[in-house]
């Protein structure tokens, strides 16, 4: 059984919000909500002075928070790893909204909660998900993490640098953040690497 | 300066209905106990709490499912049939449920009176322990820690009491200054048990409401006729502060 993670690298990001875009069309993502967006930073004085720009989204936690705080089973967790919201089960209570560190859930209009699936759909068919796709830069990386020689193990492998957002949670997420140009906001951890 | 394309869905996901959720669950739970314990000692006010019971765990729920965005998917019947108790709000919906049978099955008469006393009793001390579970769980928002399990269960004793007070029972009063004297002093150390950022937070954002709820809560203390309304407007505004200014996740990102 795969284990989908994604990595993002930073160095390559220039901020243009293709995956943002790309996103909200594959998943028709109502206005005002997102499933991926892109933080801008400003880092550093003039003159070392350099705009960050990190794209963020649900983190495919292993050990998602947000799962066990469901009453319902709404939200759950595959056998690949992906963590998934079922509507039809979801009564929109709003408690994996409060256990998600990242933000990345938000209440659909349709009444129940919705995210980033890593395109769960395009991945049954052998797709890759639609921001890896579309991205210009070629930045983000997509697999099985327990492939050697899929796309996202040989990006962790070959990467200088490598973080996830608050490892301190224990949450374990399955997005990595590749050669960060500043450490700012990003905690390095380097035990996470799953190689 | 940190700016966004798209925005993290970090706004307040709890709103005002929540909040009054937060605070019937409360009335609801503490009646419930209060409840059981009459019917136990055989008091002859019983029938009456039970009343009151059923009727504020009824209005609770009707709140729950009026203001959900799922309400007309009926979707909330997943709640009963699946097996989840490392959730919280599994537990709650259980224990409030069962709480209405049992206090019903009371009222009307049927069934065993004790043990159907002690099943409410049972039931009424889940839906006092789950609201505050349900924060204490999110270890990533640092305003609901622990503290919260404690503190939720209590203010909803002395909301209970508080409605008791105000029903004219004699016997409330001095167990409502009690447990609204214990509410107090861990609503005052609570800050204390904060990391310093969290701290601000709460001082910036509700500060002044913060101190109002405490010296509110004293009140209760100054002259009997004013205990159960001091009483009740302490632990019900303080239930509500904490579950809104609590929803910030203080991102370090």
């Amino acid at each position: 059984m795969p284990r989908y993670a994604m990595a993002i690298d930073l160095s390559l990001c220039v901020g243009c919000a293709a995956c943002a875009v790309a996103c909200k069309m594959e998943n028709e993502v109502p206005p005002g909500v997102y499933n991926l967006w892109i933080r801008e930073r400003e880092v550093g004085t003039y003159p070392d002075l350099w705009v960050e720009f990190r794209p963020e989204q649900c983190l495919h936690c292993e050990n998602p928070p947000c799962v066990p705080v469901c009453p319902t089973g709404a939200s759950y967790q595959t056998e690949e790893g992906l963590v998934l919201v079922d509507p039809r089960k979801c009564i929109a209570c709003g408690a994996c909204i409060a256990a998600c560190p990242y933000d990345a859930r938000y209440l659909h209009p349709a009444g129940h909660v919705s995210k980033c699936t890593f395109c769960a759909h395009r991945i049954a068919q052998g797709r890759l998900p639609a921001c890896v796709e579309t991205c210009p830069t070629l930045c983000r990386t997509f697999g099985d993490l327990d492939d050697p020689e899929s796309p996202v193990s040989k990006a962790l492998k070959e990467a200088g640098r490598m973080d996830v957002l608050r490892p301190e949670l224990g949450t374990r997420p399955k997005l990595f953040y590749l050669n960060a140009p500043s450490k700012k906001g990003l905690t390095r951890e380097k035990e996470v690497r799953h190689d | 300066m940190t700016e966004f394309y798209g925005l993290p869905n970090a706004g307040e996901f709890w709103h005002w209905t929540n909040l009054l959720h937060f605070i019937l669950v409360g009335l609801a739970g503490g009646m419930a106990l209060l409840t059981g314990l009459l019917h136990l000692k055989g008091h002859r006010e019983a029938r009456r709490y039970t009343l009151w019971t059923l009727v504020l765990i009824a209005l609770d729920l009707f709140v729950l499912w009026a203001e959900s965005p799922a309400r007309f998917r009926f979707t909330h019947v997943w709640l009963f049939l699946t097996f989840h108790p490392a959730s919280p709000i599994w537990w709650g919906s259980w224990g409030l449920a069962l709480s209405f049978v049992s206090a019903g099955l009371l009222y009307l008469g049927k069934g065993p009176g004790r043990p159907l006393a002690l099943a409410l009793l049972a039931f009424s001390l889940v839906a006092l322990a789950y609201p505050g579970m349900a924060l204490a769980v999110n270890l990533n928002r640092p305003l609901w820690n622990a503290l919260m399990a404690g503190l939720f269960p209590l203010t909803a004793l002395v909301l209970g009491l508080g409605v008791a007070a105000l029903l004219k029972s004699p016997w409330a009063l001095y167990p409502l200054r009690v447990l609204l004297g214990a509410s107090l002093l861990l609503a005052f150390l609570y800050p204390l048990t904060l990391p310093l950022e969290a701290r601000g937070h709460l001082w910036e954002e509700s500060g002044v409401l913060y101190g109002l709820f405490l010296a509110l809560g004293l009140g209760a203390f100054w002259k009997e006729g004013l205990a159960p309304w001091a009483a009740l407007l302490a632990a019900a505004g303080l239930r509500a502060l904490l579950v809104a200014v609590g929803q910030w996740q203080g991102l370090g990102l």
